[in-house]
């Protein structure tokens, strides 16, 4: 019976539980939402708006790491950055990621 | 109710039945080449008769080709005074017996509204057709009931270890009528009926349409269902609920999406999903379609507990519903990265597009329709994913990827040559083009590193840090640069969230302590289980809708849904609130300063990061 159990592939919904405290948890207590950006980002805005914000915790892990820890939410967040304003090409992977955190 | 008796059919038995009734029969007017219906006229007066014509040749008209080509014999049709109540209808052998009421609600005699009369005219035409359609099942050339894609898509659902056999359907939720539940047999003699008479058909079952147009040899879908298909992507946490609707033409790819395991049992093995690849508004489909992440979404089985606590038994049992949930891709790589720190794997699977459709087609149907068991090892995640794809995909079917755990369906998706994991082979690209979403955890002790050489802050172990007090670690980094900032940020997130988890544990206590002394549960706890679990049903969302809407919403239930689903949210998201405030209340102070200093220090970090980032080489930082 015991050697059963672990062979449970349950995700837990059972909802506070799994994830809601950490994801619903107001502003900055927030641990699951992006480095804090809850504080100061606009509820309103727009598609573009989030994938930077959302790139949040990607860039912070970016710059203290002096670049060894890249995710692809930051890539996607560069991407736009460029996609949108084709002379950010001239600017390097990390003023943008600081870009990011200036936010 | 329509009702089908095995009855032993043999050749000559039939022909004698028929030369009997062709002694004092008429022949009605004959179908042109299509299926010959022979009324028994006997006792039947002249408007019955009439009645009896007109829904012979209603019907005739409806059928389509492959029936006329089946059932080339005549086939008498009887209307019948001692059928049991509730049964419309009778196939046996070469006849067909309706109850007789269906015909005395079809004459003129009886009185009724145009309502009324069109409903008399629908039900004679389902029976009707439920027992043609039976006939035609039941015949060489037919046998749809007995195909294995058929089973596939009603919802016979094929299990893992046990290649020949197929659990019952669980398809509850927003059936047409309950009967086709019954068998297969029957799901096939209900769903041509629908297929025949009602027009939303094709939109509310399209992969069942588009098969039995094919199979019955009738023109494909004329495309006037909307091709999006709608999914109710929520999220209690974030008090989110909205109506999703999916395009599959937008879809790019599908990946075989594995959460890596944990310390903890539940998790060791890992969680399986389904990750649909779709693409930003206006982009050509294609690889570039990978990073719009914000637009992915994710498709999990999971069992809804509505508990605190997971018992064996009742996962052992089926006791736990499962359902197919859709979920925005971001807010999983927060869960299980972030909060559960486990990494996920995205497999790509080489699938053509048709065969990505397919999957999109059957994972709506499941989101809507179907209300499945758990159990921890016959009905799992690995398998219900694994099932979708065979649903979706006839090829995988053939192939063979059902299995119990993750990776064993992983091994035999790669053994039918369809997982892609090369793109595992350098993990630096994986992780940059989102293949793979690595734990948070990985990197703890490389950030608590930046904190040693560039603060040098005296603390060598991650968990050493952790144990400081929340203003001990702020006033080692409180002069640092960028990079101190971004990395205790980091940290202190993670502070923040153990000390979460530590709230979650303490609302267990509480909620299991009350229960074991035999005291009322929480009345709040249980009340948002229970809206948890409708938020958790989409068809729930339309209970009491006065549409009787069956399979994929459409029309009016779609704008329904919208308001009901995000009011439900709402309502949960503020529960859950409070919920916590009152787990935060009992938590012992010493835990309670702990979360809130960590708080409160990615508060002043995080104000901190974005002064020192604004400040960082003036002028030479882009404005965004």
């Amino acid at each position: 019976m015991k050697a059963l159990l672990p062979l449970c592939l349950l995700a837990l919904t059972a909802p506070a539980l799994a994830g809601s405290f950490a994801g619903s948890s107001a502003g900055a207590s927030s641990a699951g939402s992006s480095a804090g950006s809850s504080a100061s980002s606009d509820s309103s805005s727009g598609g573009d708006d989030k994938i930077v914000l959302q790139a949040r915790q990607d860039a912070a892990g970016f710059v203290a790491s002096e670049g060894r820890i890249r995710g692809a939410q930051l890539e996607a967040a560069l991407r736009t950055l460029r996609a949108h304003d084709p002379s950010l090409h001239a600017r390097s992977d990390m003023q943008l990621a600081q870009a990011i955190l200036a936010r | 109710m329509p009702v089908r008796r095995p009855w032993r059919r043999r050749a000559w038995a039939r022909r004698l039945w028929l030369a009997l009734l062709l002694a004092g029969l008429a022949w009605l007017p004959a179908a042109q080449a299509g299926v010959r219906l022979l009324l028994d006229e006997a006792g039947l007066d002249a408007a019955e008769r009439a009645a009896s014509a007109q829904l012979i040749q209603d019907v005739q008209a409806r059928l389509p080709p492959a029936f006329g080509q089946a059932l080339d014999e005549p086939i008498a049709l009887q209307w019948r005074a001692d059928l049991p109540a509730q049964v419309h209808g009778r196939a046996k052998g070469g006849r067909i017996l309706l109850a007789r009421p269906l015909l005395d609600a079809l004459l003129p005699a009886a009185a009724h509204t145009p309502e009324q009369a069109a409903l008399a005219a629908h039900q004679a035409r389902a029976a009707l057709i439920h027992e043609l359609a039976h006939l035609y099942d039941r015949h060489a050339r037919g046998g749809v009931s007995r195909d294995p894609r058929l089973l596939d898509l009603a919802g016979w659902q094929r299990r893992p270890l046990r290649p020949f056999s197929r659990a019952p359907s669980a398809m509850r939720d927003r059936s047409p009528d309950a009967y086709e539940l019954t068998s297969p047999r029957e799901f096939v003699a209900v769903n041509i009926e629908y297929l025949l008479l009602d027009a939303d058909y094709a939109c509310r079952r399209p992969q069942l349409r588009a098969w039995l147009a094919q199979r019955l040899g009738m023109s494909p879908d004329d495309g006037r269902c909307a091709p999006a298909l709608p999914f109710v992507e929520a999220s209690a946490a974030a008090g989110q609920a909205q109506l999703r609707a999916l395009d599959p033409a937008r879809v790019y790819a599908v990946d075989y999406l594995l959460a890596e395991g944990n310390a903890q049992a539940m998790s060791r093995w890992g969680h399986t999903m389904l990750r649909l690849v779709v693409c930003a508004p206006g982009r050509t489909p294609g690889s570039d379609c990978r990073l719009d992440l914000q637009h992915h979404l994710v498709l999990s089985f999971r069992a809804f507990v509505g508990d605190v606590q997971v018992s064996h038994w009742r996962g052992l049992t089926g006791s736990y519903p499962t359902r197919l949930y859709a979920l925005p891709l971001e807010q999983v790589i927060d869960e299980y990265t972030r909060i559960e720190l486990r990494s996920l794997r995205s497999v790509p699977l080489k699938l053509a597009p048709q065969q990505i459709a397919g999957i999109v087609q059957r994972a709506a149907q499941l989101h809507w329709n179907y209300d499945g068991r758990y159990y921890f090892i016959s009905n799992n995640c690995a398998v219900e994913s694994a099932r979708l794809l065979e649903e979706g995909v006839p090829a995988l079917a053939d192939a063979g990827v059902l299995a119990i755990t993750p990776a064993g369906v992983l091994r035999r998706l790669r053994r039918a040559g369809i997982a892609e994991v090369s793109v595992f082979d350098d993990m630096e690209t994986a992780r940059r083009q989102g293949y793979y979403f690595q734990a948070a955890s990985a990197h703890y002790q490389a950030l608590l590193e930046v904190l040693r050489t560039q603060a040098q802050v005296p603390v060598d172990r991650v968990d050493a840090w952790f144990a400081l007090a929340p203003a001990q670690r702020a006033g080692w980094v409180e002069d640092g640069n960028l990079r101190v900032t971004a990395a205790a940020l980091l940290l202190e997130q993670a502070a923040a969230n153990r000390a979460e988890h530590e709230v979650r544990d303490e609302l267990k206590r509480r909620y299991l302590g009350r229960r074991r002394k035999g005291q009322a549960l929480d009345g709040e706890l249980q009340a948002l289980f229970e809206a948890e679990s409708r938020l958790a049903r989409p068809s729930a969302l339309l209970v009491g809708e006065t549409t009787s809407g069956y399979g994929l919403p459409i029309g009016a239930e779609l704008s329904a849904l919208q308001a009901r689903g995000a009011a439900q949210a709402l309502i949960l998201a503020d529960g859950w609130q409070r919920v916590r405030a009152l787990a935060l209340g009992a938590l012992p102070p010493a835990q309670r300063a702990m979360l809130e200093g960590a708080q409160r220090n990615v508060e002043s970090l995080s104000a901190r990061m974005r002064e020192q980032a604004r400040e960082q080489a003036p002028g030479s930082q882009p404005d965004l």
